[in-house]
């Protein structure tokens, strides 16, 4: 890593660390791709409100089928989407082999179907960003450490 | 540069044989291997050594599970894709098909390592792939993948210790060397997507390498073609020719570094090519036209009994959930 401190050091001081901030520019060798924003990732719902924040409601109330946490705190849902009463939610799973893929899909667009008001529900399976510990809510964090986990 | 291709139901007849062709050698190869990986379980030669592998048969086939559903945005489901394919139309390489010599970790080891250093190059490849559906799902499985390569390559640099343990790989190198060179063989397009006489799109771009008397082109042709098409449309950013290349450039040296002898032709002729492919490298039977050796029909009857003769097409409840 090499400092920019030639850059910076005229300015001198803290004055000088802003300046740099405000010069930041892309990183030259990486291609940056149109798509979802990763920080938006993942979703929780948070001021959500009339029949989406139901849906995310019903969301929590789904476990993952290994632990005691909910597939929102475990952070696999990626977006919620209400267009009168059609829902469609995107989630991802932690690992492309997950044997409990159909399991917990069912089990999402059950939860979401029987939310009242909701007449349509599309679940759609999605890989990037791809999930990470990093996903998992702080509430989720502390879920999974009362279960015996470190994370 | 092509355009991103967006909506599969615009494709363009070549665009979706190109499409299907890619997918069904990526999906193919990840769904074979797995059901040869699993052949392990019990009894690879210590217990962390068979958890390892069930573990990476288990990626394999998520893997192949996240191929195959690239082709359901054009209605082909899993059951078409594995249960109702005739096996002559699964397109993976016979490096994955063979059997494993009886107890012989060495061609475990080995066959992963010649797979997998393959599979990181062509998930590069497939990176900046201009169908979203691909690029999307590349950095997952490449997360998945490099334990596979980490595994591969501490379990080859432990057996080339042993003079016993060299010489069982000299041999599984003499025997799956040809065959893992299959991998970077064009593949012929499955059957039922033959091209129709006439193209549904008006383009020129995309007309410009139909072959007018398409309907008499050799196997071999029309797997170039297609091969043509899947970088000319931008659905893999490499050739197949620059992967094996690559992937020569690394498993060679490594392979030597442990004192095996590649079985390949070294010429220094001066051009910059250092390892030449030729067809007498090749085997006989090359996977990727649809030609497999009789182990993969062997195979596909074995994972298709319960479905065939039993008629189990569907998971069946035992009970109801007593949750409920």
């Amino acid at each position: 890593m090499t400092r920019r401190s030639s850059e910076a050091g005229t300015d001198g001081g803290s004055e000088s660390v802003r300046g740099s901030d405000r010069e930041t520019t892309p990183c030259a060798y990486t291609e940056y791709r149109e798509g979802r924003d990763t920080e938006e990732c993942p979703a929780t719902g948070d001021g959500a409100t009339g029949l989406e924040a139901d849906v995310w409601d019903a969301l929590s109330s789904v476990e993952d089928p290994e632990m005691p946490i909910s597939v929102v705190d475990l952070g696999l849902i990626y977006g919620v989407d209400v267009d009168g009463g059609a829902a469609t939610v995107e989630m991802t799973l932690t690992y492309s082999g997950c044997p409990a893929r159909e399991m917990l899909t069912d089990e999402v667009a059950e939860s979401v179907a029987a939310v009242e008001g909701v007449e349509d529900v599309d679940v759609r399976l999605v890989w990037s960003p791809e999930w990470t510990v990093e996903m998992v809510t702080e509430s989720g964090k502390a879920d999974l450490r009362a279960f015996g986990l470190s994370v | 540069m092509s355009s991103p291709l967006e909506n599969p139901t615009d494709f363009s007849a070549r665009e979706r044989r190109a499409l299907e062709t890619l997918v069904k050698r990526l999906g193919d190869d990840e769904f074979v291997l797995a059901e040869r990986y699993t052949e392990w379980q019990v009894r690879a030669p210590s217990l962390e050594s068979d958890l390892a592998l069930a573990n990476n048969a288990q990626d394999e086939l998520g893997h192949a599970r996240l191929w195959y559903d690239v082709l359901a945005d054009l209605d082909v489901d899993e059951r078409d894709l594995v249960y109702e394919r005739d096996p002559a139309d699964f397109r993976h390489s016979t490096l994955v098909e063979l059997p494993f010599a009886e107890g012989d970790w060495a061609d475990a080891v080995l066959r992963s390592y010649l797979y997998d250093a393959a599979e990181d190059l062509r998930l590069e490849a497939l990176e900046d792939s201009a169908y979203p559906p691909i690029a999307d799902r590349v950095g997952k499985i490449r997360s998945e993948e490099e334990y596979h390569l980490e595994h591969a390559r501490n379990w080859l640099e432990r057996l080339a210790e042993g003079e016993e343990g060299r010489d069982r790989l000299q041999d599984a190198l003499d025997r799956l060397f040809p065959h893992a060179l299959t991998l970077f063989e064009s593949a012929t397009p499955p059957v039922e997507t033959a091209i129709p006489t006439r193209e549904a799109s008006g383009s020129n771009e995309i007309e410009r390498n139909t072959d007018e008397t398409s309907g008499d082109r050799s196997d071999a042709d029309a797997a170039a073609a297609v091969e043509g098409d899947i970088v000319d449309f931008g659905l893999r950013t490499a050739t197949l020719e620059e992967l094996g290349e690559e992937w020569l450039s690394i498993v060679v040296p490594f392979l030597e570094s442990l004192d095996l002898d590649v079985p390949i032709d070294e010429s220094t002729i001066g051009e910059g090519v250092e390892y030449a492919v030729t067809v007498e490298s090749l085997p006989t039977q090359l996977g990727r036209d649809g030609t497999h050796t009789d182990a993969w029909f062997d195979l596909y009857d074995d994972l298709t009994h319960t479905y065939r003769e039993l008629e189990r097409s569907d998971a069946a409840k035992i009970r109801e959930d007593p949750d409920r």
